[in-house]
């Protein structure tokens, strides 16, 4: 087995040191986090992760992959060609165990001229395809997973990751974009069969750059409907904005302020689709002032 | 000495700090629990500006969870006294949520995942059968011998949960095991119980000054869980600057209660522990009296080493934490049981494999 290697990840806010001697995690981090990464320069770290392969009989016959953070072993141990979904997944534990410095919207979040969309969702509502599709069509990509308010400014903080793009998403996201720079397949996760997209260079480096929200809508995938954007109370917005807040409860006060923040900040929609190239199409205007779908008027 | 206990001991020593310091602290501070205690000590140091701005932001993230798990300790206390008050059964809150109710300088930055009361053991059994129909469920498995085992030679009944909000609840009808070498007569307790009802709006006490740090030493060197114990000990020195700041016979009140309990030894070794770990400054006086109380250089010794190892090691889930982890488990089953009883209770736990002998478990933060 070769050495371990460490290498430092720059994250959004966070800085994380990655120690593996698993020379494919290398590789595929690598690969989505080029412009990201650095050597250990002795720097102060939020994370400090291991991913190794634990010894044993067993490992021989079956290799696994061992997540570790501080010294502490939170899981079970994974299937070995996992190890890049487990690191990705254990990072954003990490995240969502202690971060709540900042306020965390389970939101795809992107970026028009630092004007910021959120599209929060629960797993289904097509979240994630949507922001890869819109990241693939020139959008800056702040997040797929977390959606980080700084609580007093009401800002999105970036966190640009590889986007986990799942079973029939991966194929959806190829039509979109034959030329999708996606990283490895992997077969069976949790989560079933999970292709990542990469975030481009400019989303990695302008990852300290945080965006002003603008607009809030809520996706939901539709088999056969058309694009509709359907605008939303700012009491209905808020109450689903809080309600896919991860640490909407935990924060009190801090949550309930920063949701409101949001949500006077921006004009609020519902969004139904079907057809990624016409949502794709549909949400640009939005965010170029033109109103192609039926509901304009946006305030509500 | 760890860095923990380096900072914890004199908060600016971090302006000497570089990364590599501050990278072994963290992991450190974040399994001892201490994440929100730390930047409180930074604050009334006047130390924040020499923390890194990364983890400043972590322990910012901390204290909303520890204000968040506060709230809901208090609120859970609540719910069981409401559960309880048709029973005509007297309550005592103790440790984390008793400092919530007391209102103590520590409910600032004490986190704490279970609620500990104080019921007498006469109503111990009823008090359990009222929160059992009022939605809790014993916390875990026990068989026959588990049972057996928390009734007849522990100090509370088997753990209970409530089955909705998932609340841990921990009922006892004294702070030492009644098969134990130190005895506490629980009548003496409740009559020095101090009404904390006005913050929480319901009926509840909490232990007086005195028996609020006895019950930290007796806690802390008769616990099986030794793991993140610094915080105790923190705890202990918390309540003691507190309780002693502006009372001059703070000390000799201690001590007189302490031996009153007969709780020397466990008093003995908590000011030894936090005047090494975390530069406690106990009186002059204080300290010689209490040497009546210490044991042989022998005892002394190995009991300094094992709770260095195991409460201020250098870097977590090190193989010398884990070993004096068991070693003190041993000894703090030595303590409250029994010889033959001990010897039966070990290789059972041993062949159940429930003993803590890994360090690693879990969650950061």
């Amino acid at each position: 087995m070769s050495r371990p290697t460490k290498l430092i990840l720059d994250t959004g806010p966070f800085r994380v040191g990655i120690t593996s001697a698993i020379p494919q995690l290398g590789d595929t981090i690598a690969f989505f986090y080029r412009d990201a990464i650095s050597t250990d320069r002795g720097d102060v770290l939020d994370y400090n992760i291991g991913l190794h392969r634990p010894p044993g009989l067993r490992a021989m016959v079956r290799p696994q992959v061992v997540f570790d953070v501080d010294g502490l072993r939170p899981f079970d141990p994974q299937p070995l060609e996992n190890a890049f979904p487990v690191f990705e997944w254990g990072l954003n534990w990490c995240i969502a165990t202690s971060a709540h410095r900042y306020m965390m919207l389970h939101a795809g979040t992107i970026a028009f001229d630092g004007q910021a969309m959120i599209l929060p969702g629960t797993p289904g509502s097509g979240k994630s395809t949507l922001s890869a599709a819109l990241h693939l069509s020139g959008a800056r990509l702040l997040s797929d997973e977390f959606g980080l308010v700084r609580p007093e400014t009401a800002e999105l903080l970036p966190l640009p990751r590889g986007i986990p793009l799942k079973n029939a998403s991966i194929e959806a996201i190829l039509e979109f974009d034959p030329a999708a720079p996606l990283g490895p397949t992997y077969p069976k996760t949790r989560k079933g069969r999970v292709r990542h997209l990469r975030p481009d260079a400019d989303s990695l480096r302008c990852q300290a750059q945080p965006a002003v929200p603008r607009w809030l809508v809520f996706p939901k995938y539709v088999a056969g409907a058309p694009e509709v954007l359907t605008p939303l109370s700012r009491l209905e917005a808020f109450r689903q904005l809080a309600f896919n807040c991860f640490n909407y409860t935990l924060l009190g006060e801090t949550g309930f302020e920063a949701v409101d923040r949001i949500v006077r900040a921006v004009d609020c929609y519902t969004f139904t689709f079907s057809r990624l190239d016409a949502a794709v199409t549909a949400l640009q205007a939005l965010a170029q002032g033109r109103q192609l779908a039926i509901g304009a008027g946006g305030k509500a | 000495m760890s860095l923990l206990t380096e900072f914890l001991a004199d908060p600016a020593c971090i302006r000497a700090w570089r990364p590599k310091e501050w990278n072994r602290f963290l992991p450190l501070l974040r399994e001892a629990r201490l994440m929100t205690r730390a930047l409180f000590l930074a604050e009334s140091a006047g130390t924040v500006d020499a923390i890194p701005a990364r983890i400043v932001d972590q322990m910012i993230g901390a204290r909303a969870q520890t204000r968040y798990v506060q709230i809901q300790a208090v609120r859970e206390l609540r719910l069981v006294l409401q559960a309880l008050q048709h029973e005509n059964i007297r309550v005592m809150a103790l440790k984390g949520v008793a400092y919530q109710v007391a209102a103590l300088p520590l409910a600032k930055w004490r986190g704490l995942s279970d609620i500990d009361l104080l019921v007498d053991r006469a109503d111990v059994e009823r008090a359990e059968a009222s929160l059992l129909r009022s939605g809790w469920v014993v916390n875990g498995e026990f068989d026959d011998y588990d049972q057996r085992y928390y009734r007849e030679w522990m100090h509370e009944v088997p753990p209970l949960r409530h089955a909705a909000r998932e609340t841990e609840v921990d009922l006892h009808h004294n702070l030492s095991p009644p098969v134990s070498r130190i005895r506490i007569d629980a009548a003496e307790l409740w009559r020095g119980a101090v009404a904390a009802g006005e913050n929480v709006g319901m009926e509840v006490s909490v232990l007086s000054d005195c028996d609020m740090l006895l019950h930290n030493a007796v806690h802390l060197f008769m616990n099986d869980e030794l793991r993140g114990g610094l915080r105790d000990v923190m705890d202990f020195r918390d309540l003691y600057m507190h309780f002693g700041t502006g009372d001059e016979q703070f000390e000799q009140r201690l001590l007189a209660r302490a031996e009153a309990l007969g709780c020397g030894l466990p008093l003995y070794y908590a000011i030894d522990t936090a005047r090494r770990l975390v530069a406690l400054k106990p009186g002059e006086k204080m300290v010689a009296d209490l040497s009546r109380h210490r044991p042989s250089v022998f005892t002394r010794s190995l009991m300094r080493w094992l709770i260095e190892h195991a409460l201020a090691p250098t870097q977590t889930a090190l193989r010398t934490t884990a070993l004096a982890n068991w070693l003190l488990f041993v000894r703090s089953h030595w303590i409250r049981m029994p010889k033959a009883l001990l010897l039966r209770h070990l290789v059972r736990k041993t062949l159940k494999r429930r003993a803590p002998i890994s360090t690693i478990q879990e969650t950061p933060g």
